[in-house]
């Protein structure tokens, strides 16, 4: 009786046109997909994308040049240069990630005694010529400066937990 | 009259079917495979070397990168060996969370699997139904650690934060109505767990869907069944672990021969194939889905009702909280210690193996007492079952190298570390 | 009865000595005891507790460095007891520390650090406020944040036991005491430094690198010091390939743990903006360019290509590798010049044909501790030779007998048993050998009887020749300054009469890291590597300067402040062809130079130093040349090749060093020339001028070592020292502003009183700008007062 069925089951293609009617029916289903970039999908607060430099309220940069990130970075993607600044205060000369080099690991946000250094949620950028990866303190402070709103927003958020 | 000579072929390493950059060098008699022979290497970034030269926790980061379709599986072998070491055991919580991400891994490799070898095959639907699913299960990743790949989320001691009792929403926008935004958020409404509850329960069905696709699918079985059989006894001569093990027929699974975490107090069962052949590792793959769905839940229904620690408390090892490092001036120098010169880890060796996807991922791992490994060997699951390459295709036609290779789920970055 | 006792520490039977500290044994034995306060070049002061051991049979825990050993004693160092009470004295450390880790020059390298975390808890209970304390200022080059410090009293300790200086103390009990100066004043010694590394905590740390670099990120290298003939071993800790910091590497025969602070701020005077980076040339309309090392070379080969080797002088630093020397005399042996000197410092050459083959100290610095009796004519020897000062310091707190000659009071950290001031050091010493040779019966020898002629001998030259002539054992030292005199021949003539005649070695002190190098390797107008005479003589480095020769090499010299003829020696130069190998340019070699080769510091290059007790030091170069600047060694290497000179084919510097060391093993014992008569020069009427090289400006490098100028020791040099007879005849008070002039030229300079100084000196630093001008420094000075006293601050500030 088993070996009638599969016969007919085969001969009719019937693997076949169930298959088939299930593509057909997720054809009809509602799509996964986005409207990218008018539409985005959901983003973790938690998410590791492009580095940020802070500030405290009153404007003064929270990097006190400690070199925690640059110690623990594992890909030696972050360089600093430092001196004493001529209020007497420790801060950076220098300080540069280099994106290429960078694994997002998030180590360097996790180390900061200050909160300076953080990862931001944003992660569409693009680099034209070979030494713009560099980001250089200006820079990561601009990125900072900008998205200061959204990054203090995620970061106290995530805050609980850390 | 000429000679008849074999013809010889270059197989990769820019091929689409080669899964990577695998360069097979092919001898075929005509489109017989005569002989295959793997080129190794060109993905080779020093991983065991790099590891010689940093404090133990900065080389987590590049263990996900090894093999980059089970990130957080080899992230746990490496965790795992340390803390052997440290003789440390992380709090029950954390062990429960790597256990419930080994397994979200697991079904994010076999999708990821299924996927490609349905593209190898010819079946292009497969593989956009396994990426909706994954594109839940990496929104898991992210939750909890922020990167949808490369996690580097577990740590010796624990796993870097606790699960997130939020999850991100879809944001309103002109091409969605509110009905629709709100089917869209459906499952985003209470935490990761939540997330995953509602994942798991759908999960089944969509395993059903693959299944009705491709099971019994006749030129599905065609293109597997008995191509690159493997008997029991050679398999194990082989040194092949996981689904190329168990799709032989031998029952040898690490959750359950040497169980670690808590793999002992969760239900789960080992599906094994009977012939050995890419069609059985095929069944095995999928049974093995079905099975990680259910240890996700058991997990998720445990964690639920029992929080707590994710994290040891000891901070010699394990950073301290953020407030604390901040007002506090034991916390803030063991902080300062951690991050720049890392913990220091006793004069030993030993060997740390998980149940990884692809099959028994291992470290082994030397320590001379100082802050960074003496020496760390990766026991990759996918080097010996491509060493078998040669073996399992001699004889088959040159179209069935696709398929084989496949089935070995091969993934160069742990191949070639 | 025997010294040799057992104690058990953790299980294991150890040998230790009576009177040892328990700590001392285990540390001897490499089992690690946790301290702050004890240090084992310093005494037991037990103060922090932090090395609290169990001992059996002791009702509490007991410090293990104020604990003496005893036979049959059990220590446990890792005992629950003992480990509680570490992990009790953590916690108590850091109760008031700050939280200054992220931003704290310690952090990395910190004994607090590494001992929280290694023997304390990990979790504070205190919550109460911390105590906040005043910040000290100890000058240029310690910088403070006392809030960190732990009490460990390490540094205080230094200062009292090891520089002799009572600057820092104590004050206050309990959570109210507090490290500070007793007087408020910055810390004035040349050894200030060691303190940075004594700290275990951040409270004291190098003001010049604050800021700058994190341990981790620092390679260490090894270097030596030439700043002076002690040659003290030296970590370079570089960044990138420049040197961030430098930290002294143990040498118990050399300098134990300790260096001078100007071997360990100098490196700060290779990054002066008067660095020269680039080659330059003076083209044909006397303009000055930069350019490559190849058209830089052909300029300069072609220059002296074109001159008579007999008319073209040839001047080193002896501060120069020992490669840099035996090549720069390779070089002239090449070009067939004999006109070839190091000694721009010296200004007595009469008896260079009776000079020992190298000067020296004749025996090892550690040998000096157990002298019996010394007697030290015309040094500074804080500033000469910092670390030799400390052995003799050490010397005579067991038991030796020191005694100086000396134009002024140098301030030494121990007290002299005969302090003789004179101005004319070879009457004084006269004096003595008269003393010698009448007491001991061996008589001043033929030509030094007119010499001793009608000196009086007093009841202090006595007493100078009987403790050279009591004790066992006796070291004669002639410092720089009888280097630096016009009658220096005599005065060393003398002391090697007093020397012999009571058993005692002579020992010589110049200017310089390495004129033992340069005296060996050969630079030098009479002698060949090795000691052998040369004959003819050339012109020596007074000679050379004061007859205008057609041409100039020089290698990393400032004649006008190297040399003893101050700006005077700039003036055959004018008119010369000069090739100056230099690290640096000043103004004034823009103004004689034709060729400038930039060759690296002592930073910079690999190369050997022969320190006092004639012992090789070698270092491989810690960072790299700045800009195009090569090691000298190189450059004077492709010069010989360029002019086409035979066997300048060396590939490393350790092969110069090794034919060097094959060309001197090919000499045999050198016999010193007999003596020849010397008469004294009784001084000439006038102002006469004391002069030497202050510490921080005895060559290029520290010279421009911006932290070191700025400390109160190279002001102190950059003034006129008179004394109180004299200011009161000149009109004048500390603080005052004088005018100085001498046939040669000008200087205008405050004044400063020192009781020490007699009548009719006026001492005056060379090697600083601001007393170049005055010409030679044996020049008779005339003074007209500018201003009588100090500005008034009120006056001024209006």
């Amino acid at each position: 009786m088993n070996r009638i069925g599969n016969f007919i089951r085969s001969l009719f293609l019937w693997e076949l046109l169930v298959g088939m009617s299930l593509t057909g029916r997720n054809l009809f289903a509602p799509k996964i997909t986005v409207r990218y970039p008018e539409e985005r999908t959901p983003q973790s607060p938690r998410f590791r994308g492009l580095h940020a430099l802070r500030r405290y309220a009153n404007g003064e940069e929270r990097c006190i040049a400690c070199k925690l990130c640059e110690a623990v970075c594992p890909a030696l993607a972050i360089t600093i240069e430092s001196e004493q600044r001529e209020d007497g205060t420790r801060r950076t000369t220098r300080y540069e990630i280099d994106m290429f080099k960078c694994i997002y690991c998030g180590f360097c946000e996790d180390s900061c005694p200050v909160d300076s250094i953080v990862e931001t949620r944003i992660f569409e950028y693009h680099f034209e010529n070979r030494p713009e990866q560099i980001l250089g303190k200006q820079q990561l402070l601009a990125i900072g400066d900008k998205y200061e709103a959204m990054i203090a927003q995620d970061k106290a958020l995530d805050a609980p937990y850390r | 009259m000429p000679e008849i000579q074999n013809y010889t072929m270059n197989f990769g390493p820019q091929h689409p079917a080669a899964h990577g950059v695998l360069r097979l060098v092919l001898e075929l008699d005509g489109e017989v495979i005569q002989r295959a022979d793997p080129h190794v290497g060109l993905l080779h970034r020093a991983t065991e070397k790099l590891a010689e030269n940093k404090p133990f926790n900065q080389s987590i980061g590049y263990m996900d990168r090894l093999d980059y379709v089970s990130m957080m599986c080899n992230e746990h072998g490496y965790v795992l060996a340390i803390e052997k070491l440290l003789g440390i055991e992380p709090p029950l919580r954390a062990q429960y969370i790597r256990v419930m991400f080994d397994e979200i891994t697991r079904i994010l490799n076999h999708l990821m699997w299924l996927g490609a070898h349905g593209l190898d095959i010819g079946a292009m639907t497969v593989f956009l139904y396994c990426f909706r699913e994954r594109e839940a299960l990496m929104d898991c990743y992210e939750a909890v650690s922020g990167a949808r790949m490369h996690a580097t989320y577990y740590r010796p001691g624990g796993v870097a934060r606790e699960l997130p009792d939020y999850m991100p929403q879809y944001q309103p926008s002109p091409y969605r109505s509110k009905r629709e935004l709100e089917r869209m958020n459906a499952a985003r409404q209470g935490g990761l767990l939540d997330f995953i509850e509602a994942f798991t329960d759908s999960f089944p069905s969509r395993v059903d869907e693959y299944e009705t696709l491709l099971t019994d699918n006749r030129i599905w079985k065609q293109r597997l069944v008995g191509i690159g059989v493997v008997e029991p006894e050679r398999a194990i001569e082989l040194g092949f672990t996981g689904p190329m093990l168990r799709g032989s027929g031998v029952e040898w699974d690490l959750r359950k021969m040497q169980p670690y975490e808590v793999y002992d107090r969760l239900d789960f069962d080992i599906p094994v194939g009977v012939t050995g052949d890419c069609y059985d590792r095929y069944l095995v793959r999928v049974e093995e889905m079905r099975q990680s769905n259910r240890i996700i839940r058991q997990c998720v229904d445990w964690l639920r009702a029992n929080p707590g620690p994710v994290m040891l408390d000891n901070h010699k090892v394990t950073p301290p909280r953020r407030e604390e490092m901040k007002g506090d001036m034991e916390s803030l120098i063991h902080h300062f210690k951690l991050f720049t010169e890392g913990y220091s880890v006793p004069a030993g060796e030993v060997y740390a193996a998980v149940e990884a996807p692809k099959g028994e991922f291992g470290v082994y791992l030397i320590s001379d007492g100082a802050n960074k490994p003496y020496r760390l060997k990766v026991r990759p699951p996918g080097f010996p079952h491509l060493a078998a390459m040669d073996e399992m295709v001699r004889g088959h036609m040159l179209a069935d190298v696709v398929a084989v290779i496949s089935t070995l789920d091969v993934v160069f970055g742990e191949i070639d570390r | 009865m025997s010294d040799e006792v057992r104690i058990e520490v953790d299980g294991v039977s150890l040998p230790a000595r009576k009177g040892q500290m328990v700590i001392e044994v285990t540390d001897e034995a490499g089992i690690y005891v946790p301290r702050f306060c004890y240090h084992k070049k310093l005494t037991v002061a037990a103060n922090c507790r932090m090395c609290l051991v169990e001992v059996e049979r002791a009702p509490k825990a007991l410090p293990a460095c104020a604990t003496p050993v005893a036979d049959g004693m059990k220590v446990f160092t890792r005992s629950e007891r003992a480990v509680a009470a570490q992990k009790a004295v953590m916690e108590f450390l850091l109760i008031n520390h700050p939280l200054d880790c992220p931003i704290c020059d310690q952090g990395g390298e910190c004994e607090l650090q590494d001992l929280a975390l290694g023997f304390g808890g990990d979790v504070s209970q205190y919550t109460e406020r911390k105590r906040i304390v005043q910040d000290e200022n100890l000058g240029p080059l310690i910088s403070t944040d006392m809030t960190r410090c732990i009490h460990c009293t390490r540094c205080v300790r230094f200062g009292t036991e090891i520089a002799g200086i009572r600057e820092l103390g104590a004050t206050g009990r309990g959570e109210n005491m507090e490290i500070g100066t007793y007087v408020g004043e910055t810390l004035v010694s040349e050894l200030a430094g060691n303190v940075i590394d004594l700290c275990p905590v951040g409270a004291l740390t190098a003001r010049p690198s604050r800021y700058t670099a994190r341990p981790w990120e620092l390679m260490a290298q090894e270097a030596v010091s030439p700043h002076d003939p002690v040659g003290s071993n030296l970590y370079v800790h570089t960044r990138g390939g420049k040197a961030m910091r430098v930290v002294p590497r143990e040498n118990e025969a050399v300098n134990e743990t300790w260096i001078a602070d100007r071997d360990r701020f100098s490196y700060r005077g290779a990054y002066a903006e008067s660095r020269l980076p680039r080659p330059m040339v003076r083209d044909a309309a006397g303009q000055w360019r930069e350019t490559d090392w190849e058209a830089a070379l052909q300029q300069a080969v072609a220059g002296l290509q074109a001159l008579e080797p007999s008319r073209l002088g040839m001047l080193a630093s002896p501060a120069s590798t020992l490669e840099e020397l035996y090549l720069f005399r390779r070089l002239a042996e090449g070009l067939g010049c004999t006109n070839l000197d190091h000694r721009l410092a010296q200004g007595d050459f009469r008896d260079q044909a009776q000079a020992p083959v190298m000067p020296g100290l004749g025996m090892a610095p550690a040998a000096v501790e157990q002298l019996g009796a010394v007697l030290v004519i015309g040094s500074d020897l804080r500033g000469e030779v910092p670390l030799l000062h400390l052995r003799l310091r050490k010397a005579v707190q067991a038991g030796a007998v020191v005694s100086a000659i000396n134009a002024r009071d140098y301030d030494y950290r121990f007290p002299l048993a005969t302090d003789l001031r004179s101005a004319d050091p070879a009457a004084s010493l006269a004096a003595v050998a008269q003393a010698v040779g009448e007491i001991s019966g061996k008589p001043v020898p033929r030509p030094l009887q007119a010499a001793v002629q009608g000196v009086s001998v007093e009841q202090a030259h006595i007493a100078i020749a009987r403790s050279l002539l009591d004790a066992g054992s006796a070291l004669v030292l002639l410092g720089n300054q009888i280097q630096h005199r016009r009658d220096g021949a005599l005065v060393r003539a003398l002391a090697d009469f007093v020397a012999t005649a009571t058993g005692a070695v002579c020992g010589r002190l110049e200017v310089g890291g390495n004129s033992a190098g340069a005296w060996l390797a050969g630079v030098l107008p009479h002698r060949a590597p090795g000691g052998q005479a040369q004959t003819p003589a050339g012109l020596d480095a007074r000679r050379m300067l004061t007859q205008p020769q057609d041409g100039y090499v020089l290698l990393n010299v400032e004649p006008e402040l190297d040399s003893t003829l101050g700006a005077e020696a700039l003036e055959p130069l004018a008119q010369a062809f000069v090739v100056c190998l230099t690290p640096f340019v000043s103004e004034r070699m823009r103004q004689y130079a034709d060729v400038l080769l930039p060759i690296g510091t002592f930073l910079e290059t690999s190369g050997t130093y022969v320190g006092l007790a004639g012992q090789w030091q070698s270092q491989a170069g810690a960072a790299r040349p700045l800009g195009e600047a090569r090691p000298g060694w190189k450059v004077l290497r492709v010069l010989g090749n360029l002019l086409s000179l035979p066997g300048f084919d060396w590939s490393a510097s350790d092969a110069v060093a090794t034919e060097l060391r094959q060309r001197l093993g090919a000499v045999g014992p050198v016999e010193p020339a007999a003596p020849q008569v010397l008469e004294r020069d009784p001084p000439e009427g006038g102002l006469q001028r004391l002069a030497s090289l202050p510490l921080y400006a005895v060559d290029s490098l520290v010279r421009r070592a911006a932290p070191l100028q700025a400390t109160v020791q190279a002001q102190e040099a950059r003034a006129a020292w008179v004394g109180p007879a004299e200011a009161e005849r000149l009109g004048v008070t500390a603080g005052g502003r004088i005018e100085l002039r001498t046939e040669h030229g000008r200087a205008e300079l405050p004044v400063h009183v020192h009781a020490s100084l007699a009548a009719g000196c006026i001492a005056l630093a060379g090697g600083i700008p601001e007393t170049a001008d005055l010409g030679a420094w044996d020049r008779p000075v005339q003074v007209r007062v500018l201003a009588a006293e100090a500005p008034d601050l009120a006056e001024t500030v209006e």
